[in-house]
């Protein structure tokens, strides 16, 4: 039989065609290496997880809005399985794919590499993370999670949560490395812009704190596989292995990243350099290293209490206000010097960086009683102080939780604003961003005025057993519910923000331009970011290619 | 017919020599770095409850581990010493490619493969003996014990794969003299892979 090597000329035409047509959508979806779009598939679905979680805790709290008896759920187990279906939403399916998102989308551009480090992993990263999700929130429906009643629902929630956070990590892997090993020739590690910095540091925090979590969730998929877990009560324990991440000083790291993109929105809408740029990487990376010898400090174990007073604890919590002011305050200077133009990106990035500051600051309130009964163990008198002072273990710390949430979404707004058009080569109206972050920020204060006024009212974290709880939790409650849902209307308003670029509107003008490296990239940036390898030569590469040399 | 003196075929050559490309940056040196990282904060944290929860039995006046329970020190020594022999191979695999010998590191590669699977057989024949069973009514988890057994056995077959690709990249010329770096990373994580093993031989085979 005679072989021919080569092709029919008749095929020639339609190979020629099939080139030329471009591969369906989800293929190309499935099979990018670009940084741009890995970043934008983090961020929608991101957002779309936090947005089911904060309805999800909306409902929640509504429920709680009538303690006679449970409406939706149907009994106090169920009820504490749904709030742990929130907890994951908004922390594993939302605010940290939110900042790997954005870190992702950004970084490559900002130390001026040409892609995020490993491509094809960072996109596996999120097809793992999207798929074990999805199934983590299957596994609520089939009455896994903490306090399931199916034992093979909750070892299914287990793996897919150790799945979920190696995917996590994966992806902050990925941002960590493109910091430290693909920046650009001459990029100092101290010239990093700062939103890069607290991407890394966030990173770092990442890779060391989400593994503590991973071995706590091997060991209870093993105490459940092994019947040492064999009630839904005794299932309850599982739920400590996010408690720390969602306990302050710890709790701030998750917006940590916030930071960075406030001062990088400050600089650009000023258009002025800050005057102790080291000052300022450097309390964001204080900041960080609290947040993560915190984690350390209260890390028990398998489902234990946190131990609230742990002397470093107190003092961690007490010293993660600082890097805090100092870098607003840093920052802030340059806003006083420069004349700032009111866009979306500074509106919300400072929203966010005074959220994060706020959380730190009410955070303090839950450290009056641990050091009144350290001045009274140590000096053996009594110090009359009000019983709402004890707030460990109370919604307290929910509170804070919500000011976070609101401080991250935030700066989400501020970062999908501010770099947008390098991304999708538009900008979406202005006033969408600013409504988002009000919307956010109003939705955080509700949340959190109405858990630490909770909390001081001695109401605890778990309300299944309903005659625990105290006058006024309804109250309480229908506020936190209606501050859960001011911040899902900014979690639409945040997607919107992300859909309506992505579907080609918005305005084809590039709004404004910074003095960092990504402003240098064409806007959208190619492929590749850059037209050629860049070479930086001082913190500020776009100013240095100014007709003044930066004479600013 | 072109002789030895005839240069007049590199006429082509610029008067200029271009300046080298820049250094290949160690993205995947970084990468295994902190991978690691990661990995050791996880053994850390599942070794910090063992210990606790081991203590905390103990002081209960119960024993750790149920009376029937062995844990022979042979195989555990002999699995230590299989990984630091597998070490010391891979330090032979590095040395060789800096060499451009690339005989000698396949050798030392598939050495260092074969010692992998000599270390997971060993592990496998361990907890066949040990005759510890993974339920019981104790205060004591074995499950702890197995997990830390197992996630170690998971760690030192991901360092395989991890020899595996960088033998096929060698065998394809990927690495010589001139690009070190996947096997200075492979080296960097089987040591973590060692490190990691002492501690777990330590905390669960010599305490008991």
């Amino acid at each position: 039989m005679a072989l021919t090597e080569t092709r029919p000329e008749t095929d020639a035409p339609e190979a020629a065609v099939a080139e030329a047509t471009p591969a369906p959508v989800l293929e190309r979806l499935l099979s990018t290496g670009d940084h741009k779009v890995i970043g934008r598939l983090w961020i929608g679905f991101g957002a779309l997880f936090l947005l089911a979680g904060l309805v999800v805790g909306a409902v929640g709290a509504f429920e709680q809005a009538d303690l006679g008896s449970f409406d939706i759920v149907d009994d106090g187990i169920e009820f504490v399985q749904a709030q742990s279906a929130v907890r994951d939403l908004i922390v594993l399916g939302g605010l940290i794919p939110l900042a790997i998102g954005v870190a992702t989308m950004i970084v490559p551009l900002q130390v001026g590499a040409s892609s995020i480090a490993f491509a094809r992993g960072a996109a596996g990263a999120f097809w793992t993370w999207l798929f074990c999700t999805g199934v983590m929130a299957a596994s609520y429906l089939m009455n896994g999670g903490p306090g399931g009643g199916v034992g093979d629902a909750v070892q299914l929630w287990t793996l897919t949560q150790i799945a979920v956070i190696a995917a996590l990590v994966w992806g902050l892997i990925c941002v960590a490395t493109t910091v430290m090993g693909a920046r650009a020739t001459g990029m100092r590690f101290e010239w990093i812009p700062a939103s890069s910095w607290g991407f890394f540091v966030y990173a770092i925090g990442g890779i060391l704190m989400l593994p503590l979590v991973a071995a706590q969730l091997m060991l209870g998929y093993l105490d459940v596989r092994f019947g040492y877990l064999p009630t839904q009560e005794s299932r309850l324990t599982l739920l400590g292995a996010l408690d720390t991440l969602t306990h302050a000083p710890v709790v701030y790291w998750l917006a940590l990243p916030v930071l960075g993109v406030a001062v990088d929105a400050i600089v650009t809408h000023t258009g002025v350099t800050l005057r102790f740029p080291k000052v300022v990487l450097g309390a964001i990376g204080v900041f960080g290293v609290l947040s993560m010898a915190a984690e350390v400090l209260v890390w028990n174990g398998r489902g234990r209490p946190i131990a609230f007073d742990n002397g470093l604890l107190v003092v961690a919590t007490l010293a993660a206000v600082l890097p805090i002011l100092a870098t607003l305050a840093l920052a802030g200077e340059a806003l006083k010097r420069g004349k700032p133009a009111m866009r979306t990106p500074l509106v919300a990035g400072l929203l966010s960086g005074l959220l994060l500051l706020a959380a730190a600051a009410v955070a303090l309130l839950g450290l009056v009683h641990p050091i009144v009964s350290f001045i009274e163990t140590a000096g053996d008198t009594s110090i009359d102080l009000p019983d709402g002072f004890a707030l460990a273990g109370t919604t307290f710390a929910s509170g804070i939780l919500g000011l976070v949430v609101a401080a991250s979404v935030c700066g989400a707004v501020a970062a999908v604003n501010q770099w947008g058009h390098k991304i999708w080569g538009r900008q979406v109206d202005g006033r969408l961003g600013i409504l988002a972050a009000l919307v956010a920020a109003l939705g955080g204060v509700v949340w959190a005025a109405s858990m630490v006024a909770s909390g001081f009212a001695g109401q605890g974290r778990d309300l299944s057993a309903l005659s625990e709880a105290v006058d006024g939790a309804e109250a309480y409650n229908a506020a936190a519910g209606a501050g859960m849902a001011l911040l899902a209307v900014s979690g639409v308003l945040l997607l919107v923000s992300v859909l309506l670029p992505s579907i080609g509107l918005g305005s084809q003008a590039e709004p404004f331009r910074g003095l960092t490296l990504e402003w240098l990239a064409p806007s959208p940036a190619p492929l590749s970011n850059f037209d050629a390898a860049p070479v930086v030569t001082s913190p500020y590469p776009a100013l240095d290619a100014t007709d003044d040399g930066g004479a600013q | 017919m072109t002789t030895a003196t005839d240069i007049s075929g590199f006429d082509n050559l610029p008067e200029a020599i271009p300046a080298p490309s820049p250094a290949r940056p160690r993205l995947l040196l970084i990468a295994t770095a902190l991978t690691s990282v990661a990995i050791a904060m996880g053994f850390a944290g599942l070794l910090g409850i063992y210990i606790e929860t081991r203590a905390e039995v103990i002081q209960t006046g119960e024993r750790w581990l149920p009376g029937s329970t062995v844990i022979p020190l042979t195989q555990p020594n002999m699995m230590a010493i299989t990984l630091l022999l597998a070490g010391y191979v891979i330090a032979w695999a590095v040395s060789s490619i800096r060499n451009d010998d690339q005989g000698n590191t396949n050798v030392a590669l598939g050495l260092t493969l074969m010692l992998g699977f000599a270390y997971l057989a060993q592990s496998a024949y361990l907890m066949t003996i040990m005759e510890l069973p993974a339920a019981g009514d104790t205060l004591a988890r074995p499950t702890l014990l197995y997990a830390l057994v197992a996630a170690h056995m998971i760690l030192v077959v991901a360092a395989m794969a991890f020899v595996a690709g960088t033998f096929f990249r060698t065998v394809g010329g990927n690495y010589s003299s001139r690009d070190v770096e996947g096997l200075y990373a492979l080296a960097f994580f089987w040591g973590v892979t060692i490190v990691l093993y002492l501690a777990v031989w330590y905390a669960i085979y010599i305490t008991k």
